[in-house]
């Protein structure tokens, strides 16, 4: 079955091929955890908590040169239709905390704390296409605001194919009728692909468009992250401005 | 006042390596949210773990017993061990106490020494990052403190401050003052007026 993604020229959401969907990050959410952030990126809302450096638990896992990243990606059973009343860890679940966390691997300085753990948590409140991506957005702003030291920050963005031209940002719908999906995640210095995955068949050509639509757009989305942050610590540093001396 | 920068961010166009910041290719970067050093080059963290160095003061509790020693908790990724060797007295898992860090090798394991057991009194939890700024320039703000409310005072690095006796209630909140004010300027005078306005109700 296909589905007409399209009306009049624009995408369903009145969008055209390469913008992204309304983005909001508030940094400094939760007060429990070292480090949060929460997303809401289309209908996309997404919550991270970091914790840690601290004790590795349980031990066996320690490494004694650098700490163990672990990170847990859930959906909530109220995300979306399909996942109503399904609870507990599923294989879409495993996957996505394992890519999140070797994503972060690459740019966490984890030698500089050894034998310890550090542990993203990101929980999927509402999903709508991209929560993946959504969920790498949130980790990097939430890893910063718990002072982690990382070489870089990393913005990410699903692009994909629906009815034969490439999109940046789907939809939850574009992506379950779209022929493609292929989220990215990009560092934000110097763009290193720290993410790269692709359901459906594209052309060599195609994946390279991808890419760099994904890049290309990841510099709006880091943007964002910086501004999360700022809000944050500037109004801590204003908010009792005092006299000067 | 620097300006605030975040992980990923140029803060110079030399190679600089230092904390809080990442050394690569021809240049260094910022490793975590902080303020700026721009003559420097160096960034001091705003946020982040207590990471204990030698001759730091610390208060801990004692988490773990051991026939060689203690385990003592320092709000620190990293744990503490007092060496029965390193002292006579006696503590019991629980107990508060206050201690020198001695000695932190590669493995990060802390030692430490001098502890003494800290009894009565309450403890204030800051964060670690704002101590330098409650003990200020030579021990210039907590002398103030300590003189002006005649309270018992001992701060732990780790961000953990012991207070007993004479205002502690005055101590407290000049303390949360500070922290809350950690990078204005003027925090002295403002600190000591506030003092003086609480111990002369």
């Amino acid at each position: 079955m296909t589905k007409d993604l399209f009306s009049g020229g624009k995408r369903l959401d009145g969008r055209g091929l390469d913008e992204l969907r309304p983005l909001t990050i508030k940094a400094a959410v939760l007060n429990k955890a070292e480090g949060s952030a929460y997303v809401e990126w289309g209908g996309n809302k997404i919550l991270a908590a970091v914790y840690g450096p601290r004790e590795c638990i349980p031990r066996h896992d320690m490494d004694p040169y650098r700490a163990v990243l672990r990170c847990r990606y859930r959906m909530s059973p109220f995300a979306s239709k399909d996942e109503h009343g399904r609870s507990g860890p599923n294989r879409r679940a495993t996957e996505l905390s394992k890519v999140i966390r070797e994503t972060f691997e690459n740019v966490v300085l984890l030698e500089q704390f050894p034998k310890t753990q550090i542990e993203i948590f990101v929980e999927v409140l509402q999903a709508d296409g991209g929560s993946r991506c959504a969920s790498v957005v949130a980790a990097s702003v939430a890893l910063a605001d718990a002072g982690i030291p990382m070489k870089d920050m990393v913005s990410a963005v699903a692009v994909g194919m629906i009815n034969g031209k490439m999109a940046l940002d789907l939809t939850g719908a574009e992506d379950n009728f779209g022929e493609s999906d292929i989220p990215v995640a990009v560092a934000a210095r110097n763009k290193d692909v720290l993410l790269f995955q692709m359901d459906g068949e594209l052309t060599k050509e195609q994946v390279n468009e991808a890419l760099r639509m994904a890049v290309k757009a990841s510099d709006e989305i880091h943007a964002k992250q910086v501004a999360a942050l700022m809000e944050v610590y500037e109004s801590k540093m204003a908010a009792q401005g005092g006299n000067s001396d | 006042m620097g300006k605030i920068v975040v992980p990923g961010e140029v803060v110079a166009e030399d190679r600089r390596p230092g904390f809080g910041v990442h050394v690569d290719g021809g240049k260094t970067y910022s490793s975590v949210i902080g303020l700026l050093d721009e003559k420097e080059g160096r960034v001091i963290a705003l946020q982040g773990p207590y990471i204990p160095r030698i001759e730091d003061w610390v208060i801990g509790v004692v988490e773990e017993v051991k026939y060689a020693g203690y385990d003592v908790e320092i709000k620190s990724p990293y744990t503490g061990f007092i060496s029965t060797k390193m002292t006579r007295a006696e503590f019991k898992l629980g107990d508060v106490v206050g201690a020198k860090v001695a000695n932190i090798d590669e493995a990060r394991n802390i030692d430490l020494m001098d502890p003494r057991r800290l009894t009565g009194g309450e403890i204030l939890e800051i964060s670690a990052m704002k101590v330098p700024r409650v003990i200020g320039k030579k021990n210039s703000m907590i002398d103030t403190i300590i003189q002006l409310t005649r309270s018992e005072v001992m701060v732990g690095r780790n961000g953990r401050i012991w207070i007993k006796g004479g205002n502690s209630a005055a101590a407290a909140a000049a303390i949360l003052m500070i922290e809350r004010e950690a990078h204005t300027t003027g925090l002295t005078d403002r600190v000591t007026d506030f003092l003086k306005r609480e111990v002369g109700k």
